[in-house]
């Protein structure tokens, strides 16, 4: 009886058995097939995540610097067709090279991000593909080939159209231009959909998206904003990586002649970025604004929540952005004869000191969009330009600028005011929060008043730089030579911010690829600690840089230079 | 160096007289650390300012120094990061898959990760199996342990009362309404009304209603917030009707009228 107990036992255990392999044997294909859909690859160390984000940066990177040069390139052709100065001809031939073997690297770095997106994310990649698929198979291919065309034209056609065919040769370049800021555009649709995809009220998302054209897709409510900050953003990230190249240049140049022109060369980079640096406050307050118009949660997600610090880290960033960029300015002065000579209102250092509170109250008792807020800070903010001809009493131009330097130490530790030292605000200690009577200094009424004021030192200091310049003389070669450092702290500094402004912009997606459309079920879907991000964000900008000092020694070694033949003046039409 | 210490002193007197101010203010430590800093840097940006110019650097003596000035910056850019506040992932990661459970079970990759399950299950059992039939001769064949059911945290939606103000509370947290509304003395920024209260001015009904369709009333006094549509329409789209019910249930609860919950007024 026992032995036929366990025969029974056995056969009902085989048969268990048989069907248990029949099963796998069967579900196995399908489990294959389901497998190729999630995420087969793993990437070694960095994870999937940190692996798309080190190369979708570096691709962001090369490709600001591409997009933003030209526009700093045509300037500078046409500034020195019309002043009739070769130095802006050689300046802008010289980013153009720069620019070409960068543009390569553009274009490698943008076919590996599609393949580690691919092999990290197949699902979503495809779906995000067929999303936008008329924009990534034909509009963008299209427009990165006519733009290489025209980039490649516009290099070997500088020898050629020039003298009375200079204009031939800028209008390729405004046409370059004009490509490159299409190419922007396109390109920002997909990108921006991924943080504000379309929705409409009482529809649900997906429902929504299922009936939306292509059109509704990229015109979403962040496209225009992220647009707009990324074209004044390209504009003084080009600038500042041409004062890193200057610098660099500057550094091995082997005669006086040479150090002067790249000593000129910083010079116009850094104004054409500051150019930049001054809307990008502004259009990046735009952004903001519109992305918590779509979605409220992002405001307490950026400003009060996970991201609360890395937007601390952003003010120290911008507060040292904006105090070198002053600091260059003061070094530009002093290589400047008969700069002591140099006097301005006393109303400036006046209004600089009462900027900041000023605006700090009218920004409490109007707040933006109302229009009092612009009748009370615009007439004080002219008024040393405008009343200042009618007061006799003069400072000297240091005198302003050191109490410029001052006023922006006090609008940084303005800026740099949390409501409290914690990574999210949403447990805060009492002993760890900003006392009752304080707490307006780390309101965004105080946060944008503090960045005006930043800005209008930053002006303030042009005006007296440009006043020095009309009534002294400038020694080109004879700046000091830690400017050359300034320069390149400028180019990290913006670099580095870059980084960090991206991680943001990716960050708010928060557990979604697509903000609540598709969600990412990885394992790395979560905000990582701002010290890992702060050590990817560094390595990004340090590889970058690498990369860009390398192309600067291929595109400007002294022999490549030495075999290049003279550079005729440019002549405008019609001149004798 | 007479620059160098002048300055110095400077920006030790004026980051003292900061520091002694923030504490008379009862500032936190921290704030006054921040003050002192930006004395400090300040006196830093003044004796660069009077320095004397540094002169031209040779080619190689240029390069060493720039690459230590690299050195310099990332140091301080990695260490300047690292000593901010640091918010903890695992915090959020535990919040996510609670919120992405029930869209995980029903996409692919959740269909095939119970199918991954599903097939470990049984190659255990296999395994097992084998086990056996390799010792055939008498021992009793273990029990193979059942699968568990997934879905643990709907089953407690359908639970008790217990159950139900459980998960409304979770839902509070995942949901994260605590940025905007402040409840039993946390969170709130001001954006949102203060909640203590709420239970006596709405139904749970209406409560559930405001949730789905935030058009649906106005505290009072919140008119630029409900002009502005601050409240995000979206819950009905991230949770289901039970979780729903839960939140409004528990929100419900709340009945302290000693604090000053605004007044809900009926919109549409």
């Amino acid at each position: 009886m026992r032995h036929r107990g366990i025969v029974e036992k056995l056969s009902r255990d085989r048969l268990t058995l048989f069907a248990v392999l029949a099963i796998g044997l069967f579900a196995a294909p399908a489990l294959y097939a389901q497998e190729l859909g999630t995420s087969p690859v793993q990437f070694p160390y960095t994870g999937n995540r940190t692996a798309v984000w080190i190369v979708a940066q570096l691709h962001l990177l090369f490709a600001a610097f591409i997009l933003g040069a030209p526009i700093f390139v045509v300037i500078s052709e046409w500034l020195g067709y019309r002043r009739q100065d070769s130095r802006y001809d050689r300046l802008a031939r010289e980013v153009t090279k720069i620019t070409v073997i960068l543009f390569s690297l553009t274009a490698v770095t943008g076919g590996l991000f599609i393949f580690v997106l691919l092999a990290a994310y197949p699902q979503f990649t495809t779906w995000f593909i067929n999303q936008f698929y008329l924009v990534f198979a034909v509009i963008y291919p299209a427009l990165f080939i006519t733009e290489t065309i025209l980039l490649y034209a516009y290099l070997y056609t500088w020898d050629v159209w020039k003298g009375e065919q200079k204009g031939r040769h800028i209008a390729l370049g405004v046409l370059l231009n004009l490509v490159c800021v299409l190419i922007l555009f396109v390109i920002n649709g997909p990108t921006s959909f991924m943080n504000t995809p379309t929705k409409a009220e009482g529809v649900s998302p997906q429902d929504f998206l299922a009936a939306a054209s292509l059109w509704d897709k990229i015109a979403n409510q962040s496209w225009f904003p992220l647009s707009l900050h990324r074209i004044d953003g390209n504009v003084a990230f080009g600038g500042f990586i041409c004062g890193m190249i200057a610098a660099y240049m500057y550094m091995g140049s082997k005669n006086q002649e040479e150090r002067a022109y790249y000593d000129w060369m910083g010079y116009v980079s850094i104004w054409i970025a500051v150019g930049g640096t001054l809307l990008q406050p502004f259009t990046g307050l735009l952004l903001a604004y519109e992305m918590c118009d779509y979605d409220f949660s992002f405001c307490p997600y950026m400003m009060a929540d996970q991201l609360s610090m890395f937007f601390e880290l952003q003010g120290v960033m911008i507060g040292l952005l904006f105090l070198a960029i002053n600091y260059y300015s003061w070094l530009s002065v002093k290589r400047i004869e008969g700069a002591n000579n140099v006097r301005m209102t006393i109303l400036a250092p006046i209004v600089l000191v009462v900027l900041l509170p000023a605006t700090m109250w009218v920004m409490n008792t109007y707040w933006i969009p109302d229009p009092k807020s612009l009748a009370i800070l615009l007439p004080l903010a002219l008024s040393p330009f405008v009343l200042g001809r009618f007061i006799p009493i003069t400072v000297s131009a240091r005198t302003v600028i050191k109490v410029g330097f001052i006023v922006m130490l006090v609008s940084d530790a303005v800026w740099l005011t949390p409501a409290g030292f914690v990574a999210t605000g949403t447990d805060m200690p009492d002993e760890l929060k900003l006392p009752e009577g304080w707490d307006y200094l780390s309101t965004m009424p105080a946060k944008l008043s503090a960045i005006l004021t930043l800005v209008f030192v930053t002006v303030v200091n042009y005006v007296l730089y440009n006043r020095t310049i009309k009534q002294g003389t400038i020694l080109w070669g004879k700046i000091d030579f830690a400017a050359q450092f300034v320069l390149i702290f400028l180019a990290f500094i913006s670099t580095w911010t870059m980084g960090l402004m991206g991680a943001v912009r990716s960050l708010l997606r928060k557990y979604f690829h697509t903000y609540s459309l598709v969600s990412d079920f990885s394992e790395e879907s979560f905000t990582p600690t701002l010290s890992y991000s702060a050590w990817w964000i560094t390595a990004i900008t340090v590889l970058f840089i690498a990369c860009v000092t390398v192309a600067v020694v291929i595109a400007l070694r002294p022999s490549v230079a030495k075999t290049q033949a003279p550079e005729e003046r440019p002549v405008p039409v019609g001149a004798k | 160096m007479g620059n160098i210490f002048k300055k110095l002193g400077v920006g030790l007197v004026v980051g003292g007289v900061l520091v002694g101010v923030a504490r008379s203010q009862e500032l936190p430590f921290d704030f006054q650390l921040l003050f002192l800093i930006i004395a400090l840097i300040g006196a830093v940006l003044f004796m660069l300012l009077d320095a004397p110019s540094i002169g031209v650097m040779s080619g190689r003596k240029s390069l060493a120094a720039v690459a230590v000035f690299w050195v310099l910056l990332i140091t301080v850019c990695f260490v300047g990061a690292s000593s901010l506040p640091q918010f903890d992932p695992e915090d959020e990661r535990a919040k996510i898959t609670k919120l992405l459970e029930r869209e995980r079970e029903k996409s692919e990759q959740g269909k095939t990760e119970k199918l991954l399950a599903l097939a470990k299950s049984l190659d255990e059992q296999v395994k097992k199996l084998e086990d056996r039939l390799k010792g055939v001769g008498g021992e009793a064949i273990p029990a193979v342990a059942p699968i568990p059911p997934a879905g643990g945290r709907r089953a407690a939606v359908a639970g008790g009362e217990d159950d139900v103000m459980k998960v409304g509370e979770e839902q509070w947290q995942l949901q994260e309404c605590y940025n905007c509304h402040k409840l039993r003395g946390e969170g709130g920024k001001k954006r949102g009304p203060e909640l203590d209260n709420i239970g006596s001015l709405l139904t749970v009904e209406e409560i559930q209603q405001k949730i789905a369709d935030p058009k649906s009333f106005m505290a009072e006094g919140y008119d630029k917030e409900y002009a502005k549509g601050i409240m995000p329409n979206k819950f009905k789209d991230l949770m289901d009707p039970k979780e729903m019910l839960a939140l409004a249930t528990w929100l419900g609860s709340f009945k302290n009228a000693s604090v000053n919950t605004p007044k809900p007024i009926k919109k549409s």
